[in-house]
């Protein structure tokens, strides 16, 4: 496999792709050749990558614009948010009622809004600083909603802030119960809650083991890799993390607190913070006496400086938009963007994705076998959704059991370790090869038999000709393909442009021909159906190129 | 407390012992593989995700011991009266407790049908706190870690990380004895897992109420919804350019290929008097039992069932949340073990628990911090129930097993719990190193808890 990727950079470097991003080397290379233009199926893998779903309309615009000026654009739409929506809804009977209103207004964003990219690395950005709406959030829904909107505020901003609000804000809070963390009391063997100071390390920020800056791991003498903290560092930030609860509680530890407070960052109430000296990364030691602002700000400081963030936030976002195995060069080449964004900015956010959207392995000129990843199922849905213009009467996606149907929902993760792992690899050809594939985690035979069946329902049952629709339920639209079912190959040729950028493979193409011929010419819904059933099902779909 | 001196690994054979001794090589794989079973044995896996704070689950109930126990615990001390007292068969004198939540599991360790194996957890090789701060010994990386530890319970690879699980190194040792099986050995109802997870076997995941059919398939020739089933399969049969998209056609083929045989076999399956709670737990171990009772149907000889339930990670409100979680956990193995007895089948059903990690005794104001070994529960009747096996340590902060916190040193490492039940299973003794690779460093391989 590893052989199969030299071979792909190999042919892209002779084919010409001209590179791109990073910095980082001091030869001025000569001012390059205008890109050719990009085909629709190219178009399509952009979005795919940098959207919630391929449209025709969309794919047009990347085609006359060209990628790069797309993404700049992308960056310049107004983030649409979900508080706002949020806080115009009547008073529920029950608090946790509001999650259905809160994954309706994602589904309306991500859907229907055109700030697309935005929306698309806040959703990334939410897989890795995780908090979910199933635990003790369940009560929460404006902090859920309003953590949502920190990470849709901060998708193309400063990773420094980004955590900043992450940490201050009452979703987490709540979730790695850093709210209402106090400082230790010996005499009743009381110390601080180590829960938010270890995940944000582990999971958001630097990860277990060192890193070099193309992602690979750092060994020791002995082979070994070397652990990026220990339980000393655990502690002090563990220590960093306390006094801070509720903004206008009444009490420190908990009491009723106003609706508002969901969604204001924390507030810190000095006679529970520690004031000692604390260990933190790379041997250094807070002193004693600081306030519980200095602290957090020194400490999110210490973290933000150290030389794993850049490798392992490339990753992560590669991952989630572009390719499950990046080669060493693209974590090296994001990572560079990463600690300096071209203008001395360690941390630009923006400057990642767009290295990650436009480096030559997002769209290698010769695709190899390792080259994408899966999409996550809802995605998967998302795509289907806008391809086909997916409504309700109501106008509402009130699809609060995402989770249950599709393994997957906005927030809805069953723990801070997200719905998948960035390191699963399942037994077989990608175990073998060192290879990962973070989706197929929730690809199981259960899931994936209920994703299909939820695609057959929605295809045949819940689509526009059907007359008995609750006004909550979803339905997408098939008369354009209706139009054109009397011909089976321009209907096929339909649904492949529109959910697979043109390129179907021969087999799924034969498959479909020979199932439509079996059905009437005098019903066409159903052969509408029943091609949109069989390209969203097939494993071509599921994956993205 | 008992303590088993049998020596099962005298039994083999010089030269099945030199297998056994060649890392990777097993004795059995030599051979040819895996005996053939004559009976039925199934080991059912409820993983307790979070980190189950287990010192609340087993407490001491004599004077000193309390006493430890609640000088350390503090704020989240359960109070002596309020435990549900215990007499391990080797104590005679019930020193020991349950929390207050576990009635279920007092009455089946009082009838003989449950044991706790004490201060258990990963380790590499025997560790005492010397040994720990000096790094004398090698330990398993990332301690405290969720995931770290999870993977090193399900494992068992101590210090290097692992691919493969326990249960699914032992679906691999068994693959030729059961080629017969209509069904995985391995089948989980909470996702894929790492527990299952092998080098030429897969575990099949289903959900909590079982498989699931796929929608718009029939079987009868003729029809147009069987020509739709056979396009669908050939789509999923196709060549894939790329291993994203084998993969994913991999897993609908095993979902194609098992929902009609197991479906149709847990449809007729005998309706159950037990009543199972509605828990997510309860409805898991409720279709476990369903699919016990189509064994024969199905033509399982060895079955390993992954369940789970979460919410254990007390970092705040555990003492609100504490007795939800452990009475779920006795109500729904209770509710198994009667259904596994009005099968008749529960000498052969053996059940018992993992979770990340035990947590620290010290408080950090309403809840507790990961650290390290824990107590765990297992429930059969093939169990040697009524007693505790391995020692129960004081607890006290800065004591002998103590690393900080109330981190407590596994004194039984996680290696010989699963050995134990892999004997039980039908492991022969020369594999049970490849089922717990660190096995070798522990003198002693079997706890003693299975009746074998």
């Amino acid at each position: 496999m590893n052989v199969n990727r030299t071979v792909s950079l190999l042919a892209s470097i002779l084919l010409g792709v001209a590179g791109c991003g990073g910095g980082g080397g001091s030869d001025e290379p000569p001012p390059p050749p205008p890109p050719p233009p990009i085909t629709k199926a190219e178009a399509f893998q952009l979005l795919n990558q940098a959207s919630f779903g391929a449209t025709e309309d969309e794919a047009q615009a990347v085609i006359s614009m060209r990628p790069e000026q797309w993404i700049d654009d992308q960056m310049r739409k107004p983030p649409s948010l979900q508080l706002p929506h949020m806080l115009t809804l009547p008073p529920p009977q029950f608090m946790g009622q509001l999650h259905v209103d809160r994954v309706d207004i994602w589904f309306r964003n991500v859907l229907l809004e055109d700030d697309q990219l935005r929306q698309r690395v806040a959703f990334a950005l939410s897989e890795i600083m995780v908090v979910s709406q199933l635990g003790a959030l369940q009560g929460r829904p404006f902090a859920v909603a309003d953590f949502y909107d920190v990470l849709v505020q901060n998708a193309f901003g400063n990773y420094r802030d980004l955590i900043e609000e992450v940490t201050l804000h009452p979703a987490m809070g709540v979730y790695l119960s850093m709210l209402g963390n106090e400082k230790p009391n010996p005499a009743l063997n009381i110390r601080p809650d180590e829960n938010y100071a270890r995940e944000l390390m582990q999971l958001f920020s630097i990860g277990l083991v060192e890193l070099n800056i193309d992602g690979s791991v750092v060994l020791d003498g002995n082979n070994q890799p070397i652990p990026t903290y220990d339980q000393e560092i655990i502690e002090g930030f563990a220590h960093v993390f306390t006094g801070w609860t509720w903004l206008g509680s009444p009490s420190f530890g908990s009491g009723r607190v106003p609706v508002a407070s969901q969604y204001f960052p924390m507030e810190l109430w000095p006679d529970f913070h520690d004031t000692g000296e604390k260990t933190l990364l790379d041997g250094v030691v807070l002193p004693a006496g600081q306030t519980g602002e200095q602290d957090l700000a020194d400490a999110l400081d210490n973290i933000f400086n150290h030389p794993n963030v850049g490798p392992f936030m490339a990753i992560r976002l590669i991952q989630r938009l572009t390719t499950s195995n990046p080669s060493p060069g693209y974590v090296r080449r994001v990572a560079e963007t990463f600690n300096d964004n071209g203008f001395g900015v360690r941390g630009d956010l923006g400057a990642v994705v767009k290295a990650i959207l436009l480096d030559p392995e997002a769209r290698p000129a010769l695709a190899m076998e390792i080259d994408g990843k899966l999409k996550e199922p809802l995605i998967r849905l998302t795509q289907l959704f806008k391809a086909y213009d997916a409504t309700s009467e109501s106008g509402r996606y009130p699809l609060v059991a995402s989770y249950i149907l599709f393994g997957q929902g906005p927030l809805q993760s069953p723990s801070v370790f997200n719905f998948f792992s960035p390191f699963f690899a399942p037994p077989g050809e990608i175990r073998d090869s060192s290879l990962v594939a973070p989706e197929l985690e929730i690809a199981t035979e259960y899931l994936n038999t209920l994703f299909t069946n939820y695609m057959f329902f929605q295809t045949f049952g819940l689509n526009h000709t059907n007359e008995d629709l609750e006004e909550d339920q979803i339905y997408i639209n098939l008369q354009e393909e209706m139009d054109i079912a009397a011909d089976i190959d321009g209907l096929i040729d339909m649904v492949a442009d529109k959910l697979l950028g043109g390129e179907i493979s021969d087999p799924l193409r034969t498959e479909m021909a020979g199932m439509l011929a079996l059905l009437p010419e005098t019903d066409p819904v159903l052969r509408a159906a029943e091609a949109v059933y069989f390209v969203v099902t097939s494993p071509e779909y599921a994956y993205q190129r | 407390m008992k303590t088993l001196n049998r020596r099962d690994f005298l039994r083999t054979s010089g030269a099945a012992a030199l297998f056994a001794a060649t890392p990777g090589l097993a004795y059995s794989q030599v051979v040819g593989g895996g005996a053939s079973f004559t009976d039925y044995r199934a080991l059912v896996c409820v993983f307790m995700f979070g980190g189950n704070d287990s010192y609340n689950m087993l407490v001491p109930n004599t004077g000193p011991e309390y006493a430890a126990y609640a000088t350390s615990r503090q704020n989240l001390a359960l109070l002596q009266a309020d435990l549900l007292p215990i007499t391990p068969a080797s104590l005679g004198t019930p020193d020991f407790g349950l929390h207050p939540s576990m009635g279920g599991v007092q009455g089946l360790f009082q009838s003989g049908d449950a044991a706790f194996v004490t201060n258990v957890g990963p380790l590499v090789e025997p560790t005492t706190k010397d040994q720990y701060f000096s790094k004398s010994v090698s330990l398993p990386p990332q301690l405290f870690s969720h995931n770290d530890q999870q993977d090193q319970w399900t494992s068992l690879r101590g210090n290097v990380p692992s691919k493969t699980g326990w249960a699914g190194r032992m679906a691999d040792l068994i693959r030729d004895g059961v080629a017969g099986q209509q069904m995985a050995t391995n089948a989980s109802l909470f996702g894929s897992n790492l527990f299952q997870s092998a080098d030429e076997t897969v575990a099949y995941v289903m959900g909590p109420n079982g498989p699931l059919q796929f929608e718009g398939f029939s079987t009868t020739p003729g029809e147009l919804l069987n020509e739709q089933r056979l396009a669908f399969n050939r789509v999923v049969d196709a060549q894939y350019d790329t291993i994203y998209e084998r993969g994913f056609a991999a897993v609908q083929r095993r979902a194609i290929d098992a929902a009609d045989t197991v479906t149709t076999a847990i449809d007729n399956a005998p309706v159950l008097n037990t009543v199972f709670p509605a828990s997510q737990l309860g409805t898991q171990l409720a279709t476990v039992a369903r699919l016990i009772a189509v064994r024969d149907e199905l033509q399982m000889q060895r079955q390993i069932f992954f369940v789970a339930t979460g919410g254990f990670d007390s970092h705040d409100d555990q003492n609100l949340n504490q007795p939800g979680l452990l009475g779920g956990i006795s109500e729904a193995i209770s509710a198994f073990h009667a259904a596994t007895a009005e099968l008749n089948i529960a000498d052969s059903v053996t059940t018992f628990t993992q979770s990340d990690f035990g947590r620290t005794l010290t408080s950090n104001g309403d809840g507790t911090d990961h650290a390290w070994a824990g107590n765990q529960l297992i429930v059969g009747g093939a169990v040697n129930g009524g007693d505790l096996y391995g020692s129960y340590p004081l607890l006290e902060i800065g004591g002998p097993e103590d690393v900080g916190g109330g981190r407590m040193i596994p004194s039984t490492s996680a290696d010989q719990y699963a050995a134990t039940l892999a004997r039980w299973f039908g492991i022969p003794e020369v594999d049970l190193d490849v089922v717990a690779p660190n096995l070798g460093n522990f003198a002693q391989r079997d706890l003693g808890f299975m009746i074998v």
